[in-house]
């Protein structure tokens, strides 16, 4: 133990050494070679992929990889996921409703949810769909709840097979596995342009880009779902001769049923949250008026969105969660409940035939009553709401925005960004080197060599500064939450549901009311990365500390340790994994959050993929920083993790 | 007496094996046939970072017979049992079923045999939770494509005969362990298989329960008469249940015999230590102390068959006032008096070790 | 009766498949609204956001076309007012939310949206005209000024700060955390014409240009610093409903010609930009009416604000863009030609 200790500090001393160094040299060479460079200036490899960007635009029309290849896939999305949408969001011209009207609707979800599930589910899923009418976004969520079902089907399609197949054999999972990694830290914002680049602005782009999000989440979860099952049943079924179809058909997968519907659980949230944010590159719904909200300054329609994007979220959730626990027991219902079951579906098979009827030639089930929409309301509420914390806390977010900017972020911004790029990059890489060893150094030399070959150096390093910044205010926040969620059941009671509205609720919807807050600065950036990230990590921290075997606990606090002592030399300690995977994870969801952070001052990388987004001129810039976001994701992600696993050999 | 006397493969038998081995590690192929073979297991995990779990391999089942292995954990007795349907694929060797070579049979021809000759009963039983308790029964019929009627009728029968009536339509999660395995037996009886595998089918049972079970094994052995390969690390279960005795150690066998032979001379002291706190008298017959009448001793006392276990036997021989007669074949082969058991008795934990040097 | 979970199944898919069927059947709801009923129809709350359709009595001369709805207001007031008086045509005009500029124009190559009715970019849409998919259809009326804006507390204390030449003077007073030891100089949004860091450094101003990424960000700090009296120098532009709410004023820098690239490296202010319409290729040379009308249209900005101001002030679209027709019908007249 005391020789782990006596490895971690002098580990830790080194590195004071090598920042103290570096602190020092980058005051005395302040401004010098920082490669900064504005925002209108190209560079040799931005312009080449702007000439490159248009290029591909214009030859949209002509080129045969776009006549028989990318067109004809844009066409096939669109036209696959249109129909979806005419059934319940968008009426066919001239026409008052889609194909049903609200009451249809909210039956038919209810049906479908108490033949996955239960009754008690399906009550609760309509009261959600019935709510986001209330809520006076009837059309939108019915739009961003198309999209997102055509989304989850198609990433099942597609993800399911290649996700078994991985999960069988060793060899395709090797060839896929660095695939999903890379998609892992992905930050989202990244591929919208270059995809928006090739399949158009539209519903197509923003099902792709969905699709890029959740396909990997499903193939993750099925290939574990496939190589996690009991060996017993199935070399039993081996030995008894089956095929390996008859093995995957009647064995593999009914047994891997609960953790496949796990899979289709995370794949729906996954596309769901994708959909708001792919409003961005034209999908329809409720992320418009999310953006919008930040376009033409609109909090209340914004949060009103946000908000029934939650209900529709916790309505997906809630209902695929009941189908995960009702296959918890491979045994069926039986007997009188198998009965009444039967009675349940008949009857409620009729109430929704009717219901469906009625949507189609009531208006008053067509048509979402305006009586019962308070839209409008609601969102004078979140105005005031918003105005009224905002001219009553002015002071206390000035002074703690200038506080942390003049204290934390504007000194490591200097030393990341201020100071020559050969000097930062020797001190990152010898840091990487021993937190991370020699691979992972030599691979962060490279990547920020490539960052400086783009020539986006100055604003990936303006970048790192809030993403580093970010990641320690969410630690602190994260493992103060953690350990008391992990230490008191009722605590984490009490925290659940605001951590589950804060993993479902779309990092868009928050920037308006943080930036009405703290303004156009880097600090709301990050801000919004820590209200991101902190759930992910309270949860890692919780379950870490949860999972520390009581008897280390009890033999702690039976020789007299105080409950500091308790959390700070065995908790902790004990949970040093979870707390190694939460500042991992932690990290990469700041990123992706940081980089939305250019709509709201933050400047850096993510400023100019929205630039390349809107400015033809600029496009090269835009795709060139979308491309540096995804090295210094990579990077971090790697140092990370590597630190991670070293520290874990070095305490085993 | 390690090996059958017939160096070449047995098409008589119903399993023959031939110097069989199984290699786990990255250069599994290129160590049988080698001087690298010759090295002990850990010397070969030292140098090539493989595993020889089964090592040089060979022995003859009957038609009709329980052969037992038996072995310490990781002495590669499951790998073993496996390599026997190819679930995993030895290295090296050769094993023939009734005659026919199973490790040059084409992948359909390996699944046709596993649909109808050899069945396994697992020692975490590797039931279908999915399924009822009939639709297990009948999954290897299934298989094969047998009709869901005809199937069913099949799975009832053993349903029966397992002693699982009125428990078709359960699912396993539904059913105790004991029960579980009474499952398994019956799946692996549904195919009315030529070899039955068992490996530790009966470890994870607790003791009343695998002594039900032992019984039920024995009784469906004389009902039904099939070959069995039957794994365990339990001697008395491996003597209650065996014809024969395979001990493996290291992944290679190193004692062939049937119970009394294992138990009288043990070849080694690995076997010795096996069978130390084994009571002889459970396992050795008449015929081990059986000696020629000293004179003034009559031969008018009862008459037992030299098969006789000397347990069986003690009440009689106690109850007798002078020695009793051992016959085989109807003719008198010796006399054994309650002070021959006696000293058996007496002698038996210095004597197994004594007999091992 | 032995596959229980099966039967569950089939009876669900039963019932699911009815439902599908059903709607095949005509629907009288939408029935009603496809003849003239739908006058009152409440179509705009049924249709998403993201398209809004609307329709009139057929008619031969006119077809379907496709109007880009970019974000700000003034745009939505010019836009829904061409919408409207097309559909008194005949037109079918779909509405499709969009962000300006590369966005639209691909909209527009793509044949999803037809028109921009107010375009800014300032001849950004060139490679789109050059490869013929997208033609200038002139000026819309309106006359945009981008710039640097004070609130107008500030040229009331100091006069001279309007000029860009005094900015350095007043440097200090717009420090804040985010600009270190310079003035902050706050940048317009990602989409919007931008030339800030150019005017810094053309001016040797003692500025740091923080990008706010969002009007919202701009409507905020101008909300704030007018409320509080506190300083701050943020991009702007008229017209806006905005500046109906808080008075700002405009710093003015040296004047230069920003269009022509040649001179654009010593450009140091933003010129007034006559707006213009933009039509796809397809709909100019369609010879349709809604070409025409959108070829017609014109209106000044006061006529935008008093639209936009109805919008902002709660009526939709739709409603303050009928109102102002119905208070304009020469000028209506002048575009339609009817
Ligand atoms: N798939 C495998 N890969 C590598 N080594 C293996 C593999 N399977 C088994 N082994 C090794 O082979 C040796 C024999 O294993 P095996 O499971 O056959 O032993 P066993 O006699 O059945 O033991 P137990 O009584 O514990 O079941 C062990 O050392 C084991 O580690
Ligand atoms: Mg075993």
């Amino acid at each position: 133990m005391t020789t782990v200790r006596g490895l971690l500090s002098r580990r830790w001393v080194l590195v004071l050494i090598v920042v103290i160094t570096w602190v020092i040299l980058a005051a005395a060479l302040k401004g010098v070679s920082t490669l900064e460079l504005s925002t209108a200036a190209d560079t040799p490899f931005t312009a080449w992929l702007r000439d490159l960007a248009a290029s591909i635009r214009g030859n949209r029309t002509k080129s045969p990889a776009f006549l028989y290849f990318f067109n004809p896939i844009r066409l096939g999305v669109q036209g696959f996921i249109e129909p979806i949408r005419s059934v319940i969001a968008v009426p066919a011209e001239g026409d008052l409703i889609p194909l049903f009207g609200w009451l249809g609707v909210v039956a038919l979800i209810g049906y479908i949810v108490y033949a996955t599930s239960n009754l008690r589910t399906s009550v609760l899923s309509m009261a959600l769909v019935f709510g986001c009418g209330v809520l006076g976004v009837w059309a939108d969520s019915m739009d961003t709840l198309a999209l997102t079902l055509g989304a989850v089907f198609l990433s099942l399609l597609i993800g399911f097979p290649l996700g078994v197949w991985a999960g069988l054999n060793d060899r395709v999972m090797a060839v896929i596995r660095p695939v999903l990694d890379l998609a892992q830290i992905l930050p989202t914002l990244v591929y919208l342009a270059p995809l928006a680049l090739v399949f158009l602005i539209g519903i197509a782009s923003a099902t792709i880009a969905t699709l890029i999000y959740s396909i990997p989440i499903c193939i993750r979860i099925t290939a574990h779902a496939v190589r996690s099952l009991k060996a017993g049943p199935v070399e039993a079924a081996q030995s008894m001769g089956s095929t390996r179809w008859q093995l995957l058909t009647k064995v593999q997968l009914p047994m891997a049923r609960q953790t496949l519907i796990l899979g289709v659980n995370q794949t729906t949230l996954a596309a769901l949250s994708f959909v708001v944010i792919a409003a961005l590159i034209g999908a329809p719904g409720l992320g418009k008026p999310v953006i919008d909200a930040l376009t033409i300054r609109n909090v209340g329609d914004g949060l009103t969105a946000g908000l029934a994007v939650v209900l529709l979220a916790v309505m997906l959730d809630r209902a695929t969660t009941a189908a995960v626990l009702r296959s918890q027991s491979y045994v069926p219902v039986a007997g009188p409940a198998l009965i009444r079951r039967r009675i349940g579906l008949i009857g409620g098979g009729i109430a929704t035939v009717v219901a469906i009827v009625l949507s189609r030639n009531q208006l008053w089930a067509a048509v979402f009553p305006p009586q019962l929409n308070f839209g409008e309301e609601i969102s004078a509420f979140f105005d005031t709401i918003v105005s009224w914390v905002t001219s009553t806390f002015d002071f206390l977010t000035t002074g703690l925005n200038t506080a942390f900017t003049t204290i934390m972020l504007n000194p490591l911004e200097g030393l990341l960004a201020n100071s020559p790029w050969y000097l930062t990059i020797t001190a990152i890489s010898l840091v990487a080197l021993i937190v991370g060893g020699r691979n992972v150094a030599v691979l962060s030399v490279f990547l920020m060599l490539a960052v400086v070959a783009i020539g986006l150096w100055h604003d990936t390093m303006i970048t790192l500064s809030q993403v580093l910044l970010a990641t320690a205010v969410v630690m602190v926040v994260g493992v103060v939450l953690g350990v008391i969620a992990g230490r008191s059941e009722r605590a984490e009671r009490f925290l659940k549901p605001v951590l589950d509205a804060g993993q479902t609720l779309p990092a868009f919807v928050y920037l308006v009311p943080v930036l009405a807050l703290f303004g156009p600065t880097r600090f709301a950036a990050i801000v919004c990365g820590v209200f991101y990230a902190a759930p992910v990590v309270v949860r890692v921290v919780a379950d870490g500390v949860k999972g520390v075997p009581s008897d280390m606990v009890e033999a702690a606090v039976a020789s007299g340790s105080t409950t500091t002592q308790v959390i700070t030399k065995v908790q902790l300690p004990a949970s040093k994994k979870s707390l190694l995977l939460g500042a991992n994870q932690g990290l990469i969801f700041v990123l992706a959050v940081i980089v939305i952070g250019g709509l709201v001052g933050a400047g850096g990388l993510g400023y100019l993929v929205l630039v390349g987004q809107s400015k033809p001129e600029l496009t090269g810039k835009g795709l060139a920083a979308g491309l540096a976001i995804v090295l210094l994701g990579i990077m971090l992600d790697r140092i990370a993790h590597a630190s991670a696993q070293r520290s874990d050999r070095s305490s085993s | 007496m390690t090996e059958s006397a017939d160096p070449g493969a047995s098409a008589e038998a119903a399993i023959s094996v031939r110097s069989l081995w199984k290699v786990f590690g990255p250069k599994a192929d290129s160590i049988v046939g080698t001087p690298l073979a010759g090295l002990s297991r850990a010397e070969l995990l030292e140098q090539t970072g493989c595993v020889a779990a089964v090592r040089d391999v060979s022995f003859d089942v009957a038609p009709g017979e329980v052969f037992v292995v038996m072995g310490l954990s990781g002495s590669g007795k499951s790998t073993l049992v496996r390599c026997l349907t190819r679930l995993i694929e030895p290295t090296a060797g050769s094993v023939l079923v009734s005659g026919e070579d199973i490790l040059k049979a084409s992948p359909a021809r390996l699944r046709e045999l596993r649909r109808t000759r050899f069945s396994m009963v697992f020692q975490h039983f590797g039931l279908l939770p999915h399924r009822r308790v009939i639709d297990n029964i009948a999954y290897s019929l299934e298989v094969n494509g047998v009709k869901k009627e005809m199937r069913h009728k099949r799975a009832h029968e053993v349903i029966e005969l397992v002693g699982l009536h009125g428990y078709a339509n359960h699912y396993p999660e539904q059913l105790s362990g004991g029960m579980q395995q009474r499952v398994g037996l019956a799946r692996a009886l549904a195919v009315d298989p030529e070899v039955m595998l068992l490996d530790e089918p009966f470890s994870a049972l607790d003791p009343l329960i695998r002594r039900d079970m032992q019984n039920e094994v024995k009784r469906l052995h004389r009902d039904l008469g099939k070959t069995m390969v039957f794994i365990t690390h339990d001697l008395a279960e491996a003597l209650k249940l065996g014809d024969r005795i395979a001990i493996m150690r290291d992944g290679a066998v190193v004692q062939m015999g049937t119970p009394a032979e294992v138990v009288a001379n043990p070849a080694d002291e690995y076997v010795a230590d096996f069978v130390r706190d084994v009571p002889k008298s459970h396992v050795l017959t008449l015929g081990a102390i059986a000696r020629p009448a000293e004179p003034g001793e009559y031969l008018d006392g009862p008459r037992l068959d030299v098969t006789t276990l000397i347990r069986d036997a003690s009440p009689v021989i106690a109850d007798a006032s002078g020695p009793i007669v051992v016959i085989a074949n109807g003719e008198a082969v010796g006399v054994v008096t309650s002070d021959d058991v006696l000293r058996l008795i007496a002698s038996e934990p210095t004597a197994s070790e004594h007999e091992a040097r | 009766m032995t596959n229980t979970r099966g039967t569950t199944v089939i009876l669900a898919t039963a019932f699911a498949a009815t439902s599908l069927l059903l709607a095949a059947c005509g629907s009288t709801v939408n029935s009603a609204t496809s003849s003239s009923a739908a006058a009152a129809s409440p179509s705009t709350s049924v249709s998403g956001s993201a398209s809004t359709s609307a329709s009139g009595e057929a008619s031969k001369a006119c077809g379907k076309w496709g109007m880009a709805m970019n974000a700000w207001v003034g745009y939505t007031a010019s836009a829904q007012v061409v919408s409207n008086v097309a559909k008194s045509l005949g037109c079918t005009i779909t509405q499709t939310k969009l962000d300006e500029a590369a966005t639209t124009y691909d909209a527009m190559e793509a044949g999803s949206v037809d028109v921009v009715i107010e375009d800014w970019g300032g001849g950004r849409w060139k490679e789109w005209v050059d490869r013929g998919a997208v033609k200038e259809l002139g000026e819309n009326g309106n006359v945009g000024l981008i710039g640097m804006f004070v609130p107008q507390w500030m040229c009331d204390k100091y006069p001279d700060i309007s000029d860009s030449a005094n900015l350095n003077k007043y440097a200090e007073m717009f420090k804040t955390a985010e600009s270190g030891d310079k003035g902050a100089w706050y940048e317009g949004p990602p989409g919007y014409t931008t030339i800030g860091e150019k005017m810094v450094s053309a001016n040797k101003l003692n500025y740091k240009v923080i990008n706010t990424g969002s009007e919202a960000a701009l409507i905020d700090l101008f909300t704030k610093a007018d409320k509080n009296q506190t300083p701050v120098l943020a991009y702007w532009y008229t017209p806006q409903y905005f500046n109906a709410k808080v008075k700002l004023c405009r710093v003015n820098f040296p004047k230069s010609d920003w269009t022509d690239a040649a001179k654009a490296s010593g450009l140091t202010d933003y010129p007034e930009t006559t707006l213009v319409k933009l039509a796809t290729t397809k709909l100019v040379e369609s010879g349709d009416p809604f070409a025409n009308l959108v070829a017609n249209f014109k209106w000044t900005n006061a006529d935008q604000d008093s639209v936009s101001a109805d919008i902002e002030g709660g009526m939709t679209p739709e409603a303050a863009a009928q109102k102002w027709i119905d208070a304009n019908p020469d000028k209506v007249k002048a575009w339609t030609g009817q």
